[in-house]
């Protein structure tokens, strides 16, 4: 048996960008991993100098597939500089349409980027569950691929209704809103949300949420696996089934470090409660290291340069400080990626549905982890099964709406002024984090870090690895040319490079 | 069967998700009733990385016909041209670019990135469009550059650009039907109206009933920033994601379809003299535009200006 090293560059496509990884194999097996952002958009360049404002026009144009997620970041720091108080309808509007964004991409991850995989023809032809993997996620024209593609436009149809269109707009601004949807056009969205719910507990679920919920123990979901033949079939159940049968509970497992900043943040008059209580979002914010729980410290937040092209003082540093430019070419010295590796407290942190689950202490996936680990499984199951955490609220507030609509949706800032916020929120991939600094009433600094930076980050000065970069290590590939197992494990954390590619400070 | 391959340059992944929210057809039913061949999409391909290299060499020797360019994002040169801001298996993308255009029989500008340059024009990637540079023809393929069909590059502009343009779009150089393009070629099916038209905020801006903050009722044009009056669209007549659209929704249009977008000043703010906007709707007379929205204050009706209308 040899045991000869192989190197090989995997470049990956559904991507929402451009990633190269780079692998060491032995003996089929990966033993070590470089994960390279092959491309450099120097955002911030045209954001230094611009009106305070601009950010909200600007960054959704980071991504096309989480443009809200960053409008939110961008209007909650503004928020935060000009202390203002939200109105209930306008906490409820935001978060309704951050909710369909997540769930919209939650589902599309899944089933056009996900899945696809599990047509690999050269990988899975023996696979048992090969045909019926064709016939459901083929592209463009599997029968899963269709129905996605028409219910998730669909529920984006509430976003429109709320905030003009999707992608790219820019109706969350200080102080909350820019409009109040009319009362029928908000009766047409919970009619809207009704079909998708419906729809997703019937074709996603196989069960009612409630029924689902239920599941709490890896047990229970063997059980809940053979109640009814609905739930076999559904996504969720055939995901799981042919996952299994892939190996894809055997590896992929991250560094076990956890990473939440907490998202939809709960207005004052609302039925809806928080995850776990005592936050007033209701997601929870933290950091889990192992086995403790850690509440969120700002301050831990670094990013950390000593693998990435950017000229390299400081290396390591607070968003507020950080002070980055592009250096070299692309393909030399010990740097090798565009991505910066953000670290907390010093430590690589994995973001998304899977650290939302855990900080949330779903029970389900607190049992998984202590039974197979994070794995590529786990990590997928949680984000197609995240949906059926953030419908029933959604549903709350847009009823909530409804019934409060008189009320006002926006508090009048007349100026932003001089001062430093950040906007941490829960993007559909992870933490997302914009810190803005305004001086002489203009932008002077404007730092982003994105889910994927956390994720795909190269190491750092202590030589760590990114949690993917981690995750690879101990994957099986069995064939170089079609590395598919490297990608369920890159996939499982939905990577997003457009958004991871460094936003930079322009320095005049 | 025509064959497509969609390029994906430095953008942010937006035209594509818009055109996933394209509604009669939907993008299953545009690809399987005009008999098209997705070769490669970043995102909606599934084929190996071997057979990518393998279909990219195909089309390089002409052994694989194509049909339809399709580009998204911009064409990224920095630094110092070398275009290494953004490779490919170590290969600037660039490169790829004018390799694939130059055996595409059309080739289409998706987003005002593709068309224009986009966010990235000016600043240090030193971005393009793939026919334009802003509003200076070139960009990265050249002025006098026309596909196989013998026409220039088709600009599908906007930021996003609208989902039933690109479907359209497709459709029609799908099914060879000859598309009339502005100066910045952009086909006048859909950018021959400024945005300004079916916007439901219309009758504000005719009396200048204006708005001064978020949250009111009134025209965005003279303080807001909105350039609904300034540039072609189709936002208001076609509406995003059948419902809206930015300005309905009090939102300013930002003027995402001009080869300027984004411009330096600020967003949500309009240069103005003396109450006036610099930029005037198209085609309009300053002396004249200022007599008459003087009067059109002045007999504003009572209803616009109590700001009692719905829009």
């Amino acid at each position: 048996m040899s045991s000869e090293t192989k190197k090989i560059d995997i470049p990956f496509n559904r991507v929402e960008g451009d990633l190269e990884v780079k692998v060491d194999v032995t003996d089929d097996t990966i033993t070590d991993a470089w994960s390279c952002g092959t491309m450099y958009r120097g955002f911030e360049a045209m954001m230094t100098g611009r009106g305070p404002l601009d950010g909200l026009v600007i960054t959704p144009r980071i991504c096309g597939i989480c443009s809200l997620t960053h409008l939110n970041a961008a209007a909650v720091a503004l928020d935060r500089i000009a202390q203002v108080t939200l109105p209930d309808n306008a906490i409820r509007l935001r978060n309704v349409a951050l909710m369909a964004e997540t769930i919209q991409s939650d589902l599309r991850q899944a089933v056009l980027m996900y899945m696809a995989d599990f047509t690999n023809h050269k990988a899975y032809q023996k696979h048992p569950l090969f045909k019926e993997a064709v016939a459901r996620y083929q592209m463009l024209s599997g029968s899963s691929v269709v129905e996605v593609i028409r219910k998730t436009k669909r529920l984006i149809e509430i976003i429109a209704i709320i905030g003009g269109q999707w992608p790219h707009t820019s109706f969350m601004v200080p102080g909350g809103v820019t409009s109040i949807p009319y009362v029928p056009k908000l009766m047409q969205s919970r009619l809207i949300f009704n079909r998708f719910l419906e729809w997703y507990e019937k074709k996603v679920l196989g069960c009612t949420i409630a029924r689902w919920q239920a599941v709490t123990t890896r047990k229970e979901l063997a059980q809940w696996f053979e109640e009814r033949p609905e739930h076999r079939d559904s996504e969720v159940g055939f995901f799981i089934r042919f996952a299994e049968k892939a190996g894809l509970d055997t590896y992929g497992r991250g560094n076990d470090h956890f990473l939440c900043f907490g998202n939809f943040p709960l207005p004052k008059d609302t039925a809806v409660t928080p995850r776990v209580p005592g936050t007033d979002q209701l997601t929870t914010p933290g950091f889990f290291r192992g086995t403790e729980y850690l509440a969120l410290d700002a301050a831990n937040i670094k990013e950390d340069i000593t693998c990435s092209w950017f000229e390299q003082k400081p290396v390591v540093s607070h968003p507020f400080d950080s002070v980055t430019r592009p250096y070299a070419s692309g393909n030399m010295g010990k740097p090798y990626s565009w991505v910066k590796a953000p670290r907390y407290d010093g430590l690589p942190a994995e973001t998304g549905p899977l650290a939302e689950a855990v900080m949330d202490r779903v029970p389900l996936f607190l049992d998984l982890i202590r039974n197979t680990g994070a794995t590529a499984l786990v990590r997928q199951l949680a984000r197609i099964t995240r949906p059926a955490r953030l419908l029933p609220d959604m549903g709350t507030w847009i009823d909530e709406l409804l019934a409060h609509h008189a009320d006002p949706f926006y508090t009048p800032v007349k100026t932003i002024p001089d001062g430093q916020g950040a906007g941490m929120i829960q993007a559909a991939r992870g933490a997302l984090g914009h810190w803005v600094t305004i001086e002489n009433s203009k932008i002077s600094n404007y730092q982003v870090i994105t889910p994927t930076a956390w994720n795909g980050s190269p190491r750092d000065g202590q030589n760590q690895p990114g949690p993917w970069e981690s995750a690879l290590k101990g994957t099986p590939v069995k064939d170089p040319d079609n590395p598919v197992e490297a990608g369920h494990v890159i996939r499982s954390f939905d990577p997003c490079m457009v958004c991871a590619v460094h936003i930079v400070k322009n320095e005049k | 069967m025509k064959t497509v391959y969609w390029l994906q340059g430095g953008g942010c992944g937006g035209d594509t998700y818009s055109l996933l929210s394209s509604d009669f057809m939907d993008v299953s039913e545009l690809f399987t009733t005009l008999d098209l061949k997705l070769l490669w999409h970043p995102s909606l391909c599934s084929i190996d990385p071997a057979a990518h290299e393998r279909l990219l060499t195909d089309i390089a020797s002409g052994t694989t016909p194509l049909d339809i360019l399709m580009v998204e994002g911009s064409i990224i040169f920095g630094p110092a041209g070398t275009g290494m801001f953004d490779t490919f298996r170590g290969r600037a993308k660039k490169e790829l670019c004018h390799t694939l255009a130059s055996h595409a029989r059309y080739v289409v500008a998706v987003g005002t990135c593709a068309a224009f340059g986009g966010f990235g024009a000016g600043h240090a990637i030193e971005a393009t469009g793939l026919q334009f540079t802003k509003k200076k023809k070139g960009g990265a393929l050249g002025r006098e550059f026309v596909s196989g069909s013998g026409m220039p590059v088709i600009n599908l502009a906007g930021c996003p650009c609208h989902h039933d343009v690109i479907a359209g779009a497709l459709m029609a150089v799908a099914s060879d039907v000859p598309l009339e393009l502005d100066r910045f070629q952009r086909p006048l099916e859909w950018y021959n109206t400024m945005v300004h038209q079916g916007c439901t905020r219309n009758e504000y801006h005719e009396y200048r009933v204006e708005e001064s903050d978020f949250g009111e009722m009134g025209c965005l044009f003279f303080h807001m920033g909105c350039a609904g009056p300034l540039v072609p669209g189709p936002c208001n007549k076609l509406l995003w994601n059948r419902h809206s659209s930015k300005p309905r929704a009090g939102v300013p249009c930002f003027g995402c379809t001009s080869p300027d977008f984004p411009k330096s000043n600020p967003f949500f703010h309009t240069p103005n003299i003396e109450g006036i906007p610099l930029e005037l709707p198209k085609g309009v007379n300053r002396a004249h535009y200022m007599v008459y929205k003087g009067m059109a204050a002045e007999a504003a009706p009572e209803r616009l200006k109590k700001r009692s209308a719905k829009v």
